[in-house]
């Protein structure tokens, strides 16, 4: 345990020594478009938004509202045609490892075990054996897999995948946590497992963490933030603080649907929803 | 209404039986509709599976032997029986040291596949890993694959005379170019979200190749290699035609000069054989290779 706690400090340590530069958002999205086919499609249109240290930003909208590629500019998987995605006050040029992302598909290595599979990424970047297994410990308990970590994925359920993909995620020690419809594969009983334990484990390991969705109850449920895009091209329609969480995240999905405010953020975001949808059905 | 109240009873005197622990009666069993012999996606257990295909090469030996008999007797040497083929083979291997020349065949064949592989898999899974180099080499390594093999004999034998090195050189270019573009595919199959996940973790670019990409590959690789080496050995009679003086292959051509039909057909039954273990060693590799492959939930 106390070998734990150090690595999490020498972690820390490094993050601000790579570059925190006090004052700069730890996410900024900075008057970044995005257009495909020469311009024939623009997915994002003009966006500018800061990510808040410490909170989960949820990325809702329609389907096709962009709301992914914008995630994926932030991971450094593609590049935005104007603008600029900054990390920290770095503008983001590729991949890394500070920023973790969970992809909706299941992208554990079907080739190694659990455990592997989680220490994977330490293994990239070349942290000791000795710290590997600790931290594989750590995190496979923490998403209650550790009595799987010699189970190959293929042994596992599609709920329990996800699992291994964000132990996997948190072990590499990001800043930041980027999950791309992460339970969007996932039937509805699993779904509501996740998001409980996406809601315990973000609260213990704090991390910021943005979110796409396009399920608006889970966007309420996990989210500080909400911001809302509209279709085609891709723009933010509403930022919306859940104020009427009071700073809280709740553990059990039901506590929060009693809670004074909450049906009509519900209300609000569905209306939302189908007036951008409106007379495109079919 | 007096019906309704009856199967309300009724339901009552169960829950109260099962609440007493007196477990109600057990349906009938169920009898199973008679699956057919062709049922669509049918079930086939491993003992059926070995019968039935048992019963296949059983039925191909019978037909053969019974088109043998119906063969008018003076025409009979040229469709031997399987006995007369067999005890030929027998023959060759007592007297005539055909172990050597089986032994030269297979050696021509894993050596010249090996060779291929190793030029095949590197190639495909570089150019399957890097746009640039597949846009530079495919178009060429991909039209290699219309020509036909056997039109290199006579070339081969102008560069390297009647040589082993002749023959080895023929089935690596029998199938090193469909292999080449097999293992592509099996490359450019590989999840595109598998290699973007290893670029979140900060893997690099050879990382991704080698730890991710082939890793993730490999089983389908191994795949492509079973299926080509097949055809390798289809390969194997005509590399071992061209001044053969050893090798199954020489040993067929030998036997056709005198219309000794029972050598041909006992080499083609050699060939198959030999074929057919290939295929079982690769199969077997492949259980030991990829044992993730094998788990299920």
């Amino acid at each position: 345990m106390a070998i734990l706690a150090d690595n999490t400090e020498t972690l820390q340590q490094t993050a601000n020594e790579q570059g925190a530069v006090p004052g700069e958002p730890p996410l900024r999205a900075d008057r970044v478009t995005k257009e495909y086919l020469n311009g024939a499609r623009v997915a994002l249109d003009n966006i500018s938004i800061d990510i808040k240290e410490n909170q989960i930003t949820a990325l809702i909208g329609p389907s096709g509202c962009g709301k992914t590629t914008l995630l994926r500019l932030m991971a450094g998987l593609e590049y935005p045609t104007y603008g600029n995605v900054m990390v920290y006050g770095e503008p983001v040029l590729g991949p890394g490892p500070e920023r973790g992302m969970v992809f909706q598909a299941y992208t554990s290595f079907p080739w190694l075990t659990v455990r592997e599979n989680v220490q994977h990424g330490m293994e990239i970047q070349g942290v000791s054996k000795d710290e590997q297994r600790d931290k594989a410990d750590h995190f496979l308990k923490l998403v209650h897999l550790d009595e799987f970590a010699n189970a190959y994925p293929a042994e596992l359920s599609g709920g329990m995948k996800q699992r291994v993909a964000i132990a996997r995620t948190l072990a590499q020690g990001p800043q930041l946590l980027l999950l791309d419809e992460p339970f969007g594969a996932l039937d509805a009983q699993v779904t509501w497992e996740m998001e409980e334990m996406a809601v315990d484990i973000i609260e213990r390991e704090s991390k910021t963490v943005v979110l796409v969705t396009h399920d608006i109850q889970e966007a309420i449920y996990l989210a500080d933030r909400i911001l809302f895009f509209t279709r085609q091209p891709g723009k933010i329609k509403a930022d919306m603080p859940m104020e009427f969480k009071k700073g809280r995240r709740f553990a059990k999905k039901e506590d929060l649907l009693v809670e004074p405010g909450y049906v009509e953020m519900e209300k609000r975001l569905y209306t939302m929803m189908r007036e951008e949808i409106q007379g495109r059905i079919g | 209404m007096n019906d309704t109240q009856q199967s309300i009873s009724g339901s009552e005197a169960v829950t109260n039986a099962s609440l007493d622990g007196e477990a109600p009666e057990k349906g009938p069993v169920f009898k199973q509709p008679k699956e057919r012999f062709l049922g669509l996606r049918g079930s086939v257990d491993r003992t059926q599976s070995m019968a039935l295909g048992l019963l296949g090469v059983v039925a191909f030996f019978v037909a053969w032997e019974v088109a043998h008999i119906l063969t008018p007797e003076n025409q009979q040497k040229f469709l031997p029986s399987v006995g007369q083929v067999v005890g030929k083979i027998t023959y060759l291997f007592a007297e005539k040291g055909y172990v050597a020349d089986v032994a030269k065949s297979v050696y021509r064949i894993y050596v010249s596949f090996f060779f291929a592989c190793l030029f095949a898999v590197p190639l495909g899974l570089f150019m399957g890993s890097f746009v640039k180099l597949r846009a530079l080499i495919n178009p060429t390594v991909g039209g290699l694959r219309y020509l036909p093999a056997a039109s290199f004999v006579p070339l081969l034998l102008v560069y390297f005379g009647p040589t082993d090195f002749a023959k080895l050189a023929l089935l690596f270019l029998g199938c090193v170019f469909f292999l080449t573009a097999l293992i592509l595919d099996n490359v450019e199959a590989v999840p595109k979200e598998l290699v973007e996940s290893a670029q979140t973790m900060g893997a690099g670019r050879w990382h991704i190749v080698f730890k991710v990409t082939f890793r993730s590959a490999a089983p389908q690789i191994l795949d492509s290699m079973r299926n080509m080496i097949a055809v390798s050995w289809t390969y194997l009679v005509i590399a071992e035609i061209v001044a053969a003086t050893d090798g199954i292959g020489a040993v067929m051509m030998r036997g056709a000069r005198f219309l000794h039909v029972d050598i041909i057909m006992g080499g083609i039954l050699t060939i198959g054989v030999l074929g057919v273990l290939t295929d079982i060693s690769f199969r077997i590799a492949g259980h030991f290779l990829f044992p993730y492959m094998r788990v299920r939930r």
